[in-house]
């Protein structure tokens, strides 16, 4: 056809085609919501103040910064519609309430933002972390600007703005506010005591069996270590601890038989925690004065082995920190009815001499020259032991100054007698290893007192 | 010419439907955006007052995740903290530049804004960041919380660092004479300065350990720590440096310093450090 023909035939078809198609709207997408994400934010943000402000004591938060090495520290939080918040925390001994401004900010996602100093910026301090940790410059891992997770019932779910760790705002009663310091005395028991027994473990019972675990706490993270004691089980239970009135709250949680236990109730009688679940299915961290696992060492002791001396030297052993608060209170006793600037600078129970006697020595130095010992005594015994129990006894005998068959008797010195009286113990003593750094040593652990004296090993 | 025409016709047609039928779109209408001024407190009104109007420079206390280094534990100042720390800084370097450089000076030249950490910066290596100067536009304070305004010692540290970021952005205004500084102690500036020795440092010509990082930060704090400390205690400092090389170098230094304060800004510099020591007094004193 004619060009000019073709070429209006062209101009026409391109009009038409973007007549059609400049205005179609198809190429839109599906919008997934019905409101645009200003809108959405906007109303997150009022949402989440109105909720901070609904709760008539406030809030409270156990707030676990990494629970994979510290615990929980609680917050209580009182908000008011001028932007000001009150706040208290058992961070430490301080728990009264101060004041300073909180605000709802876009971060990532709306988030509740701290904005001047108060209780929550403790966990945050690159100048104070917990001592004996390699935490310098982290401080506590803290965060003070929370982002929103939406609510659970009356709870405020958040996570941290850096760790992303889950923090639970929970309605705050009076009560809460009035407790606080409670917390810090929970720590005590947490910590322990020195006249608890001498050893701690968590106890899981899942129904069926029950699991031991060697347990210990460190004070300064908050955090608890218990290991198996079942022969080739390298299974660890790590606990965050966060503290409240009546016990503590652990995270992560104990899993036990499918169960996930996280509120253990102090009992004050034994000393213990107890998290319960269903059907039989408990967790429980207490004390015993027997060791978690016992060894066939006190047959060092017995008539048959060889001349085995041990020790407890002033300058050697002391500071081991196996030796309980019991036996040091005790010894500093017995120095001090001994007579003024008397030291005991020896402890040493000999057992199976050549001549058939086992004795306990004492050496006697001045404090002011401890290198040369003024006095000794004797106290003879005879040894029993028990197989089934893996115990020895040291039955009582006499006293001398000096030991020699002709030696004469003497009467029992008074001031050594309470002391004495923990290793002549009728009900038997503990004997095992223990480890220490640069040479051998043993403990001698009461079956019934938390008596236990380090020992250095002569063989 | 009738084809023409036509087709003149039919693209007006085209232009005309083609407007008509996409004019269903949405216009915008209000902002969903909320910008409401937050309610202004007293502390509010005094920076407003003390800082925004005069100097147009703004301080800010409350956190902000975005002006701060998020890899590190900080924490923001306690409110009690603030005036404080922001009247010793208005006293000992805004005043004092404004008396000796006129009241303009600082207005035309200067950070836009002041930002306030409560907590210490720690370093990896053990020591501590005292403040931050983000290219001439923000300088970042530390330790706010820590500030005695009565301990003359910790009072000066803390300007030190306001001093030493203002000289840097007086360079970029008006470079100083690099040539004629290079000349003076050539060899011995080096990355690892953390790791120096002070009085060896003093005896090659150096005020302190950082201004061996190189030239700009060497006139910075040889300028910063002229300013921060008396007549009294700068020549203390001459005095005790045991190697006479370095004392001359430094002298030099500090020739050259005052000359750039004159030829560029018209300034006195011992008249500015003389008034900013008179500022320490009264704020250490009160």
């Amino acid at each position: 056809m004619k060009l000019k023909n073709i070429f209006k035939y062209l101009m026409v078809a391109f009009l038409a085609i973007h007549l059609l198609g400049s205005c179609a709207s198809d190429t839109e997408a599906e919008p997934k919501f019905d409101k645009t994400p200003v809108e959405r934010l906007n109303e997150q943000k009022s949402e989440l103040n109105t909720a901070l402000l609904s709760s008539e004591f406030g809030w409270k938060a156990v707030y676990f910064t990494d629970d994979t090495q510290l615990g929980g520290y609680t917050h209580l939080f009182k908000f008011s519609a001028d932007g000001k918040v009150q706040m208290a925390s058992d961070f430490d001994d301080d728990t009264k309430t101060y004041q300073s401004t909180y605000n709802i900010v876009l971060g990532s996602t709306v988030s509740l933002l701290f904005d001047t100093y108060n209780r929550i910026h403790l966990l945050s301090d690159s100048n104070s972390f917990p001592p004996g940790t390699a935490l310098q410059g982290k401080g506590y891992l803290g965060d003070f600007q929370f982002l929103y997770y939406g609510r659970e019932n009356e709870d405020i779910l958040f996570k941290s703005n850096r760790l992303v760790r889950d923090i639970r705002f929970v309605k705050a009663t009076a009560q809460d506010w009035a407790d606080l310091p409670k917390n810090l005395d929970m720590e005590q028991n947490v910590i322990g005591g020195d006249n608890r027994p001498l050893f701690r473990l968590l106890e899981t019972n899942d129904g069926k069996a029950t699991h031991i675990y060697e347990f210990s706490f460190n004070a300064a993270t908050r955090f608890a270590i218990s290991k198996s004691i079942d022969a080739g089980s390298s299974d660890v239970i790590d606990m965050g601890v966060g503290y409240n009135p009546t016990g503590i709250v652990v995270s992560p949680a104990v899993e036990v038989g499918g169960q996930k236990l996280t509120n253990f109730v102090y009992n004050d009688t034994d000393g213990s925690f107890k998290a319960t679940g269903t059907n039989g299915v408990s967790a429980t961290i207490k004390y015993s004065s027997k060791p978690l696992v016992l060894t066939d060492e006190y047959k060092l002791l017995l008539p048959g082995s060889a001349n085995n001396v041990y020790a407890y030297i002033y300058n050697y052993t002391k500071p081991e920190p196996a030796n309980s608060a019991l036996f040091l209170t005790l010894l500093a006793n017995a120095e001090a009815l001994a007579g003024t600037g008397v030291m005991i600078q020896r402890i040493q129970p000999w057992f199976n001499n050549p001549d058939g006697t086992s004795y306990i020595e004492y050496r006697f130095a001045a404090v002011s020259n401890p290198a040369v010992v003024i006095a000794r005594r004797y106290h003879y015994f005879t040894i029993q032991s028990n197989a089934t129990n893996k115990t020895v006894t040291l039955v009582p005998g006499v006293w001398k100054s000096t030991a020699t068959a002709a030696a004469p008797v003497i009467a029992t010195p008074s001031f050594l007698k309470a002391l004495d009286d923990e290793f002549m113990n009728p009900q038997g003593l503990y004997f095992a290893k223990t480890p220490v750094t640069g040479y051998t040593a043993y403990t001698f652990t009461s079956t019934t007192t938390p008596f236990r004296m380090v020992a250095y090993s002569f063989q | 010419m009738k084809i023409l025409k036509q087709y003149k016709a039919i693209l007006f047609v085209a232009g005309v439907l083609t407007f008509a039928a996409c004019a269903h779109e949405d216009q915008p209408g209000e902002s969903q955006l909320d910008y409401s001024q937050p309610q202004k407190t007293a502390l509010d009104n005094w920076i407003t007052t003390n800082y925004l109007v005069p100097y147009n420079i703004n301080a800010q206390y409350k956190w902000n995740q975005n002006t701060v280094d998020n890899n590190r534990f900080l924490f923001p100042p306690m409110i009690s903290s603030v005036q404080p720390a922001l009247d010793v800084v208005k006293q000992i370097w805004l005043d004092s530049y404004s008396k000796i450089g006129g009241a303009d000076f600082v207005k035309k030249i200067a950070p836009r804004e002041i930002v306030l950490v409560g907590g210490v910066n720690s370093n990896t290596n053990g020591t501590r960041t005292l403040g931050i100067a983000d290219s001439g536009q923000r300088i970042t304070l530390f330790e706010v919380d820590y500030l005695d305004k009565t301990n003359r010692f910790n009072v000066t540290e803390f300007i030190h660092t306001i001093q030493h970021e203002y000289v840097h952005i007086l360079n970029q205004n008006k470079p100083f004479d690099e040539q004629a500084w290079q000349k003076i102690s050539p060899g011995d500036y080096t990355g690892t300065w953390h790791l120096e020795e002070l009085e060896d440092s003093r005896n090659l010509g150096f005020v302190t350990n950082y201004a061996r990082n190189n030239i700009i930060e060497d006139f910075a704090e040889t300028a910063s720590t002229i300013l921060t400390s008396s007549k009294a205690e700068y020549a203390m400092l001459l005095a005790s440096i045991t190697e006479e090389s370095g004392r001359q170098k430094l002298k030099q230094k500090e020739a050259l310093v005052v000359q750039y304060y004159k030829d560029a800004f018209n300034i006195d510099f011992y008249a500015l450090r003389d008034q900013a020591e008179k500022n320490t007094n009264n704020v250490v004193n009160n």
